[in-house]
C-alpha cells in the first residue's frame, strides 16, 4: 500500500469511497450506454421499415424508377439470399466437420496446431480480401454467378463451422472411443457412428452461427454476385441478388421509398439473425446440457 | 485381441498389418479436408498478390506512401498513403473509444450486475455484435450522421474547436462518424473476450484482496487488470483488426475523401471502403490492380494484428500456467 | 447396431432434402428459361439508367427479352463489357483509344440525349437561379465556400442569399457525368482545365463523395447548403432544384428538352468512334444548355447474341425514344443525323 503522507483515516477512506462509487457508477453507464445503443438502432430499424414490412416486400420484385405507385419489393434478394446461402452451407458444412475431425481425431500435434492457426488466419482474413480472392479466381472469364457468392460465404463460414465442431469433439469424452475400439469397432466406425452423433448439437448450433453471420455479408458479394436482374432467380449459374447487397445499394439513393424498403428488408434480416443466434444459443445450452450428463 | 494390443490401438491409429480400408478412408478424406484449407489460405495470399502483381511493378513500394488517386487517363497515378492514415486514424480512434466502455461493460457484468440482469445484458451485448455491418451503416448513413453533424460536432467544434482535430461541421458523412460506427462494431468483441477473462480470475485472489479492506475498484485494478491483462491486450488487438477489416459500413459513412488532414468531421477513406467503392467501377486494369495493392495491404496488415493476437494469447497461457505451477 | 441407424437416417433425409432443393432449383430454372427465352444484360451509367428502366417493360411487350441493367457508373460499365461479364456496356463518357483496345472489338454507338443538372438544396432560395461556368467552376474548386459569395449574389442581383457554407456532393466512382461536367468546366475555366481536366473522375479537392447519380442526390437531399451534379432525372426524382446555367450566348438555360435539343445541334457529325462533344455549345445556339451530353451503348462487334441485341438496340434508338419514356425524365430523342449513325453501326454487329 502507498505511504504517502499521515492522513487522518477517515478522510483517506472517504476519498477512497468515493472513487469506487464514481468507477462503479461508470460501469454500470457503460452496460446502459451499450443497451441503449442497440436498443436505439433496432428501435430505428423497426420504425422506419415498419410502413414497408408488408408481403410484397417478399413477393414483389423491385421497379427502380418507377413513376407509378406499382407495387415494389424486393423478391429477387430474398430467393438469392436463401440460394446463396443454402449452397454455401453446402459447401462449408462437410468440409469444416471433415476439418475438425481430422484435427481431433487424427493429427499429430504440430500439424494441429499448424492447421488451427491456418484457421484462425482464415477467420481473419477481411470479407472484402475473400471477395477479391474469389473474384479473381472465379469471376474473372467467367463471370459473376450463385455459385463465386456462395463459394466466397462458405470461405467465411469454414472456420466458424470447423471450430464449433471442433471444440463439441473435444468434449465428447476418450472413454467413448476406448470402449469402441475395446469392442472390436473399426476406428472410423466409431468417429462416424459413436463421437460424431454426440456432437451433432454443437455442429448445428455453430453452423447455424455461420449461417447468421453470411446471411448478413455484403463484402464478399459485392464483386462476385451483384450484376443482377430484378426478376427473383434461383439459378445459381447467374448471378443472384442478395438482401444485404440490396440494403446497400439502397441506402445510397436519395428516394424516401428506396430507404424504408432497405429499413424494411434490414428489419427481417435482423429479425432472422437474432432468432438464429438466440436459437442456437438455446441449442448450444441443450446439447452441452446432454453431454456433461452423459 | 491382448491388454497389451488393445493399449497400442487406442494409442496409434494403425496397429500392425492390420490396416483398415475404412479408416484409411476417413483419415485421406478428412486429412484432405485439412489441406485443402491450408491451401485455400495460400491461394488467397496469392490471387491478391498477383492481382496487385501490374499495380506493384508499377509503382512499387513508393505506392505505399503516396498521397494520390487519380484515375485520369494518361496520368494514373495511385497511392495507398492516405487510405492507410484514415485505416490507422479511424481504427485507433475506435479502439481507444471502445476500449473504457467495453472493460466497463465487462466489469459490470461479472462485478456489479443483479444476478437477473447478468443473462439477458449479455445476451445484448452479443446480439450487438450479430447486426451485419450493412445494416449499421444504413443506420449510420440516414440517422447517425445527420444527428452527429447537427447537434454533436457543432457541439464539440464549439467547445474543443481550438485543436484541429474538432474543425467546422461537414457533411454528415465523415471519419467521426465511420469512428462512431467502428466503435460499436468492436465493442462486443472486446466486451466478451474481457467478460470471459474476468471470470477466470480466481476467486481467492479478488476476496483475498478485499479481505485486506480494498475497496471493489481497487480490487479491479490492483488483482482483476494484471491478472487478466494478456487475454485484455489479446481482445484489444482482436478488436483492432476487427476494426481495420471493416468495409462496408464505414465506406457508407465515411464520404471517400483522398487526402490527409486533420480534421475529423472532414470526409476521408480506408483500405476497405476504398476498395467497397471502387472495385466495380474500375475502368482500367492499372485502377483495379492499385485496388487489389491496396488489398494486399489491407491482408498484411491484418494478418500481422492476428498473429500478435496469437502470439499474446500464447504468452499469456503460458505465464498462467507457469504461475499455476503443478496444477491442474 | 442401433446408434447406427439415426445417424442414417439424419443423413437421408439431408440427401432427400438436398434432392428435392436440387429439383426446386432445377425446374425453376428450366421454367424461367421456356418463359424468357433471352435475357440481354448490360452494366453501366447511371446517367441513363432511369431511361433504361423505363425500356423494361417496352423491351419484353415487344420481343419477350428480359432487360437486365446494373446502374454501376460509366467506368464500371467499360470494365464489365470488356471483361464480357455482361453483354452491352453504357458510358457517357467517349471511349478513349486505350479502352476501345482494351475492349478488343468493340461499336460505341449513341443511343440517348440528355442533360446533367447542377442541382442544390437551400430552402431560402428559388429554384433555378442563376449561374454560370466561371463561377461554378471556382466553387468546385473550393474557392467560393459561402452562398453569399460575392460572385454568386453578382448573378442573382434580387435574391436574398444567406451565408450557409456550400457542400460539395461529387461521385466517387468512375462516371461519365463527372466527365460530363469536368468537359464543361475545363471549357469554361483554364484554371480547371490544367488542374483537373476532363476525366470519369477527377482529384477533387473537397467536397462528399458518393456513388453513382443516386447517391449524389442523396446527399444534396439530406445536406443544408449542398451542391451536387447528375442526370436531370434524378433531381426532378429527388425533387431537388437546379441552376439556369448562362449558356455562351448569355443566356440563363435549363436542362429541358429545348435547351439540350439546341445543344445537340452544335454537333451533328459524330466522329470516327462516333462521339460527340456538345458541352458549352458557341453562340449561335441561344438556348443551348451548356452541360448537356450523348450517352453511348457499348457492344462486341461479334457476340453470339447478335440478333437480339441488334432487335434490342434498333428498338431503343427508334422507339425508345418515344415521348413516353423520355419526356418525364428530360430526355430528348436523338437527333435524325445520329440515329443515321447509330442505325449504321448496330447493323456491324454479328455473330
Amino acid at each position: 500500500m502507498s505511504s504517502a503522507g499521515f492522513e487522518l483515516g477517515g478522510n483517506r477512506l472517504a476519498r477512497r469511497r468515493r472513487v469506487n462509487f464514481g468507477m462503479e457508477a461508470l460501469a454500470w453507464v457503460a452496460a446502459a450506454l451499450a443497451v441503449s445503443v442497440l436498443v436505439v438502432m433496432v428501435y430505428a430499424v423497426a420504425r422506419r421499415g415498419w410502413s414497408q414490412l408488408n408481403l410484397d416486400l417478399i413477393t414483389k420484385q423491385p421497379i427502380p424508377f418507377s413513376f407509378t405507385n406499382a407495387p415494389q419489393g424486393l423478391s429477387n434478394a430474398f430467393a438469392g439470399t436463401i440460394v446463396l446461402v443454402a449452397i454455401a452451407t453446402l459447401m462449408a458444412l462437410p468440409v469444416g466437420i471433415l476439418v475438425a475431425v481430422y484435427l481431433n481425431e487424427f493429427a499429430p500435434p504440430t500439424i494441429r496446431s499448424a492447421v488451427t492457426l491456418v484457421l484462425d488466419i482464415l477467420n481473419g482474413v477481411p470479407a472484402i480480401v475473400i471477395g477479391i480472392f474469389v473474384y479473381g479466381l472465379v469471376v474473372l472469364g467467367h463471370g459473376q454467378s450463385g455459385f463465386a457468392g456462395s463459394f466466397a460465404l462458405a470461405c467465411l463460414m469454414l472456420p466458424l463451422v470447423a471450430r464449433a465442431t471442433m471444440e463439441v469433439l473435444a468434449l465428447v469424452p476418450n472413454s467413448l472411443r476406448e470402449a469402441a475400439l475395446g469392442l472390436g469397432v473399426a476406428r472410423w466406425r466409431t468417429t462416424v457412428s459413436i463421437v460424431l452423433p454426440q456432437t451433432i448439437g454443437g455442429v448445428l448450433t455453430g453452423t447455424v452461427l455461420a449461417v447468421a453471420r453470411v446471411a448478413g455479408e455484403t463484402a464478399p458479394l459485392l464483386f462476385t454476385s451483384s450484376l443482377v436482374g430484378n426478376r427473383p432467380s434461383w439459378n445459381p449459374g447467374h448471378a443472384l441478388q442478395s438482401i444485404p447487397v440490396a440494403i446497400f445499394e439502397l441506402s445510397e439513393s436519395s428516394d424516401p421509398k428506396d430507404h424504408a424498403r432497405a429499413w424494411a428488408a434490414a428489419f427481417v434480416l435482423l429479425l432472422f439473425i437474432m432468432l438464429a443466434s438466440l436459437g442456437a444459443r438455446w441449442l448450444a445450452l441443450r446439447s452441452r446440457r446432454k453431454l456433461t450428463a452423459g | 485381441m491382448s491388454a497389451a494390443d488393445l493399449a497400442e490401438a487406442a494409442r496409434r491409429p494403425f496397429t500392425g498389418r492390420r490396416v483398415r480400408f475404412g479408416d484409411l478412408l476417413l483419415q485421406l478424406v478428412a486429412g484432405a479436408a485439412a489441406l485443402a484449407t491450408t491451401v485455400l489460405v495460400g491461394l488467397i495470399v496469392w490471387k491478391v498478390i498477383d492481382g496487385a502483381h501490374l499495380s506493384i511493378s508499377k509503382f512499387g513500394l513508393g505506392f505505399v506512401t503516396r498521397i494520390a488517386w487519380n484515375p485520369v487517363p494518361g496520368h494514373e497515378l495511385y497511392g495507398a498513403a492516405s487510405f492507410l492514415f484514415g485505416t490507422a486514424v479511424t481504427s485507433f480512434s475506435a479502439l481507444l473509444l471502445a476500449t473504457p466502455l467495453a472493460i466497463g461493460i465487462a466489469l459490470f457484468l461479472t462485478e456489479l450486475a443483479p444476478r437477473s440482469l447478468q443473462a439477458p445484458v449479455t445476451a445484448l451485448v452479443e446480439t450487438l455484435a450479430a447486426i451485419p455491418s450493412v445494416v449499421v451503416g444504413l443506420w449510420g448513413i440516414l440517422v447517425l450522421g445527420p444527428t452527429l453533424r447537427d447537434h454533436v460536432e457543432p457541439a464539440l467544434h464549439g467547445a474543443l474547436g481550438f485543436i484541429p482535430l474538432f474543425g467546422p461541421k461537414g457533411a454528415g458523412a465523415s471519419v467521426f462518424t465511420a469512428i462512431v460506427v467502428l466503435t460499436i462494431m468492436i465493442l462486443p468483441i472486446v466486451a466478451s473476450i474481457s467478460r470471459e477473462l474476468f471470470l477466470s480470475v480466481p476467486r481467492e485472489l479478488k476476496e483475498g484482496a478485499l479481505a485486506l479492506g480494498t475497496t471493489r475498484w481497487e480490487m479491479v485494478r490492483g488483482v482483476m487488470f494484471p491478472y487478466a491483462r494478456g487475454g485484455i491486450a489479446a481482445a484489444l488487438i482482436l478488436g483492432f483488426g476487427r476494426a481495420i477489416g471493416e468495409a462496408i459500413a464505414v465506406t457508407q459513412v465515411i464520404g471517400g475523401g483522398v487526402w490527409i488532414h486533420w480534421n475529423l468531421f472532414d470526409t476521408g477513406d480506408t483500405l476497405g471502403a476504398k476498395i467497397a467503392a471502387s472495385y466495380q467501377g474500375a475502368s482500367t486494369n492499372l485502377q483495379a490492380s492499385s485496388l487489389i495493392y491496396l488489398g494486399l495491404i489491407l491482408l498484411a496488415f491484418s494478418l500481422v494484428v492476428n498473429l500478435a493476437a496469437q502470439w499474446v494469447v500464447r504468452r499469456a497461457a503460458r505465464k498462467q500456467g507457469a504461475t499455476r505451477g503443478g496444477r491442474g | 447396431m442401433p446408434k447406427l441407424g439415426s445417424l442414417t437416417r439424419i443423413s437421408a433425409v439431408a440427401a432427400a432434402a438436398a434432392l428435392l432443393a436440387a429439383t426446386a432449383v432445377g425446374t425453376a430454372g428450366a421454367s424461367r428459361a421456356s418463359h424468357h427465352a433471352t435475357t440481354i444484360s448490360g452494366a453501366g451509367s447511371t446517367f441513363v439508367s432511369p431511361l433504361v428502366a423505363q425500356w423494361v417493360a417496352g423491351i419484353g411487350a415487344a420481343y419477350g427479352y428480359e432487360l437486365q441493367y446494373s446502374p454501376i457508373g460509366s467506368g464500371g460499365g467499360i470494365a464489365a463489357i470488356q471483361g464480357r461479364t455482361v453483354d452491352f456496356g453504357a458510358s457517357d463518357a467517349p471511349l478513349t483509344s486505350d479502352q476501345f483496345a482494351a475492349c478488343n472489338g468493340c461499336l460505341q454507338i449513341p443511343w440517348a440525349l440528355g442533360g446533367t443538372a447542377v442541382m442544390y438544396n437551400e430552402p431560402s432560395v428559388p429554384n433555378l437561379l442563376h449561374m454560370d461556368g466561371p463561377t461554378l467552376a471556382k466553387i468546385f474548386m473550393g474557392q467560393i465556400t459561402t452562398w453569399n459569395d460575392p460572385a454568386i449574389k453578382k448573378l442573382n442581383p434580387k435574391v436574398s442569399l444567406p451565408s450557409d457554407k456550400i457542400t460539395i456532393a461529387h461521385r466517387s466512382d468512375n462516371s461519365g457525368t463527372t466527365y460530363n461536367l469536368s468537359d464543361y468546366l475545363s471549357s469554361v475555366s483554364s484554371t480547371w482545365k490544367s488542374r483537373f481536366g476532363t476525366a470519369v473522375a477527377v482529384n477533387w479537392p473537397v467536397g462528399v463523395g458518393a456513388k453513382g447519380s443516386s447517391g449524389v442526390a442523396g446527399v444534396v437531399s439530406s445536406t443544408q447548403g449542398a451542391i451536387g451534379y447528375a442526370d436531370v432525372a434524378f433531381a426532378l426524382q429527388a425533387h431537388l432544384k437546379y441552376f439556369a446555367m448562362k449558356n455562351r450566348s448569355g443566356k440563363f438555360t435549363t436542362p429541358g428538352t429545348r435547351g439540350i435539343l439546341a445543344a445537340a445541334s452544335s454537333d451533328q457529325k459524330p466522329d470516327a468512334n462516333n462521339a460527340l462533344s456538345i458541352v458549352n455549345p458557341p453562340k449561335k445556339y441561344p438556348v443551348a444548355y451548356p452541360i448537356s451530353t450523348f450517352t453511348y451503348v457499348i457492344v462486341p462487334k461479334q457476340t453470339a447474341k447478335a440478333a437480339a441485341l441488334r432487335k434490342f438496340l434498333f428498338w431503343a434508338v427508334t422507339k425508345g425514344q418515344a415521348a413516353q419514356y423520355t419526356a418525364r425524365l428530360r430526355f430528348v430523342p436523338i437527333p435524325k443525323s445520329v440515329l443515321v449513325v447509330a442505325e449504321k453501326t448496330i447493323a456491324k454487329i454479328h455473330s
